[in-house]
């Protein structure tokens, strides 16, 4: 039987998405009260509902993650980096953002390099995520893109928007953390506390899901 | 209606995070060889779209917060300043969806006024509501929101919606030849482009183009 303490630790490792675009004010708000009762380590949410998690997470310890160049990361460098010092000045903590996977999947590294750069100086003194589509990409593209990630000081190489595909990819992230000295964080459908420790046991520091509530409902079952 | 007049009223493109730079010169390459109306590309690609249209007479559209909306309108804004200094000719701009499913038209209002005001008559706005997320009345209120503040175009979604020409008759019902209205999400088949054309739809928004003109004569 799990003990409660390492539980307990799990909901700290993960961060509860409401990217959902018909998601109401209403919506961002019930997720930002699932992160505090579950003791969740970030929520994330789009740039246009920053300001009202931010508002609502307010002394909470909680922090507020901007999804940047949601869902395609088809966007110039310039567009993206204006988008996620904008985000931060609306209050984000932590800037996820995706990267241009169809320059890395068209062999044009030196792009994605410049981008990772642009990003990490826009987000000085913030924690910053690099979202890859795993899905759509071969592993030696992955691992190139951990590689330029580390190079470039990211701080965490994200698996998945959950747009494409949407259940996270346990080869994924032991692919991802082979690659560099980089955290992974697991993205998409997780829904089950099994399926949760699959993706840490492969060597995933975070999770980020939309179902926290099932992840954690599981964990109260088990504490019981 | 013969191939070539359907031709002239499909608008396509390529769009999407698994797009190449190879994608987007093969697929240019071949819709030269055709007169369809314009072409959409993600803003990452607009610069290189630009170049490879010129000397047809396709329109080049840049894809605003695509698809999801969910960009700042500050975000949207500098997006459209791009698209204008690349001398696009359109933009496909998602509005924000969660202001509407929150009943928060003065946001949704005041995100138009802002997008028109710096389009400033010099690219053509074309909004897309997303309908298959919306019901009967976000429909309507969002089109008369648009008609307030002097929007005229919409594309009814953006990717992953379902167009049917029940939306496109509401709106021609309710706003009469008001509304450019360009049919778009999931249409496929000749006869699916037909219909919206029957319906009432003025353009046929497409990245399939070729099976949608599969089985008309020519």
């Amino acid at each position: 039987m799990p003990d409660a303490g390492m539980t307990n630790r799990l909901s700290r490792r993960i961060e509860l998405a409401e990217l959902r675009p018909s998601a109401t004010y209403r919506d961002i708000h019930l997720a930002c009260l699932q992160a505090e009762r579950h003791g969740l380590c970030a929520a994330v949410v789009h740039p246009v509902h920053c300001e009202r998690a931010v508002t609502h997470l307010r002394g909470s310890n909680i922090p507020v993650v901007a999804a940047v160049g949601f869902p395609t990361g088809a966007f110039t460098i310039e567009g993206k980096a204006a988008e996620a010092r904008d985000a931060i000045a609306r209050g984000a903590s932590e800037i996820e953002y995706v990267v241009n996977v169809g320059a890395l999947r068209s062999g044009n590294r030196a792009l994605v390099a410049r981008e990772m750069d642009a990003m990490r100086d826009a987000t000085r003194g913030h924690v910053l995520k690099a979202t890859l589509e795993s899905s759509l990409l071969t592993d030696e593209e992955k691992s190139a893109a951990c590689r330029l990630a580390s190079d470039a000081g990211v701080d965490f190489v994200v698996t998945s928007t959950g747009f494409v595909e949407t259940r996270p990819a346990v080869e994924d992230v032991r692919v991802l953390k082979e690659a560099a000295g980089v955290c992974v964080l697991a993205a998409g459908d997780i829904r089950t506390l099994e399926v949760a420790r699959e993706l840490l046991n492969a060597g995933a520091s975070r999770l980020r899901t939309s179902n926290a509530i099932l992840v954690a409902g599981e964990r109260a079952e088990e504490d019981a | 209606m013969n191939r070539d007049e359907l031709t002239r009223l499909i608008k396509t493109g390529i769009l999407g995070t698994d797009v190449t730079e190879g994608d987007v010169r093969n697929d240019i390459a071949t819709a030269r060889g055709y007169p369809f109306s314009a072409y959409a590309v993600d803003l990452s690609y607009l610069e290189l779209a630009k170049e490879l249209l010129e000397g047809t007479h396709m329109l080049l559209t840049a894809a605003v917060s695509y698809p999801l909306g969910g960009m700042t309108l500050e975000t949207k804004l500098n997006q459209i300043r791009y698209a204008l200094r690349v001398r696009a000719e359109e933009i496909n701009a998602t509005l924000n969806l969660g202001a509407i499913k929150s009943g928060d038209y003065a946001a949704v209002r005041e995100e138009l006024r802002a997008m028109v005001d710096v389009a400033d008559g010099a690219i053509d706005v074309i909004v897309i509501p997303q309908f298959e997320i919306l019901t009967h009345s976000e429909k309507l209120q969002t089109c008369k929101t648009l008609l307030d503040e002097g929007v005229r175009a919409i594309k009814t979604d953006g990717h992953g919606g379902l167009c049917r020409p029940e939306d496109i008759l509401l709106v021609r019902r309710a706003f009469g030849r008001e509304f450019s209205i360009e049919a778009s999400g999931g249409i496929r088949t000749t006869r699916q482009a037909l219909d919206l054309l029957d319906a009432g739809a003025d353009f046929i928004h497409t990245s399939t183009a070729y099976a949608v003109l599969a089985d008309i004569e020519v």
